[in-house]
């Protein structure tokens, strides 16, 4: 299954990606390895999304800047409220990067 | 904006409006060729407001808050602008795409723009009774409720198209200038008033 490469970005993402530069720098592990990781990270997290996240989260701000190109929508929102169950947070700017996962199982 | 901003203010000029009512201008198309091939995926990707998707429609679509309108943009350097208010209005905001197009890194021009459409619109406040009107005008009068409850008028001179819809609300299409819109509407108000419904 195809997968995005989008969460790689993310804190977690940039995490493990740190710790695999420095195992194949140390010699622990073989570039081949890693990358084969990072797959299976973006496998994961897909998986995980989809499966294991129930919470819902609302995003509403001043739509300041989108585009749509290679079937990616970007935003950017100004003063947007992220709000859930229980609680909510303001954020002055917000970059929003969407893609349609219905297109990987095309 | 500013002519609109005036028409509640100013006293409508009845040598020009005999009828007293100015239709609104609610939408002019434009067009004009930028006379330079595009690379649209490049203008998608860098430009902001920019919508690509080239298996649904073979233009970039960007818009603009000021003058709020929305532009279509080919590869071919033609360009389409839509939602202005005014004649003036379009050729500005066709003049903001073009700029921005140039910004871009293409050597944009702007040649022939032309007024394709203006769509006018205005509410005579009185009802109207669309039968008695299709079938004294039924040269020019197509009214079939069941498909769509305005009353479709083509007018020959001008050549307009007019949306009557019971309520008194009226739609002018087809203007290439506004003088067209205030004509044809001139010319539907006598009728109408002939067609007024009485009130229960």
């Amino acid at each position: 299954m195809a997968t995005f490469e989008l969460y790689r970005r993310s804190t977690i993402g940039m995490c493990l990606t740190e710790t695999l530069d420095e195992m194949v720098q140390n010699g622990t592990l073989s570039p081949e390895l890693a990358i084969q990781v990072l797959v299976q990270f973006d496998k994961s997290m897909t998986e995980a999304l989809e499966t294991q996240v129930k919470s819902k989260v609302s995003i509403k701000g001043h739509l300041h800047t989108y585009r749509f190109c290679d079937n990616v929508w970007t935003f950017i929102l100004q003063d947007a409220v992220f709000k859930n169950e229980d609680s909510s947070e303001n954020v002055g700017r917000v970059k929003i990067v969407a893609c349609d996962s219905k297109l990987l199982t095309q | 904006m500013a002519e609109q901003g005036l028409e509640g203010s100013q006293p409508v000029d009845l040598k020009k409006h005999p009828s007293g009512i100015v239709p609104t201008l609610q939408n002019i198309v434009s067009t004009v060729n930028l006379d330079c091939k595009l690379d649209l995926k490049a203008i998608a990707l860098q430009a902001r407001n920019a919508e690509y998707n080239p298996k649904r429609f073979a233009a970039v679509i960007m818009r603009i808050r000021e003058p709020k309108t929305t532009a279509l943009i080919f590869a071919s350097g033609k360009m389409v602008c839509t939602g202005a208010k005014s004649e003036q209005q379009s050729k500005l905001a066709a003049r903001k795409y073009a700029r921005i197009i140039q910004k871009l890194g293409f050597p944009a021009q702007f040649k022939d723009f032309k007024i394709q459409n203006i769509v006018g619109s205005c509410d005579v406040k009185f009802p109207i009774r669309l039968e008695g009107l299709a079938y004294s005008h039924g040269a020019f009068s197509s009214y079939e409720p069941e498909l769509f409850p305005g009353l479709i008028y083509r007018m020959k001179q001008p050549k307009i198209v007019l949306l009557i819809f019971v309520s008194g609300k009226i739609v002018l299409t087809g203007a290439k200038v506004r003088g067209e819109t205030y004509e044809a509407f001139e010319n539907i108000y006598p009728v109408l008033t002939e067609f007024r419904k009485n009130q229960q």
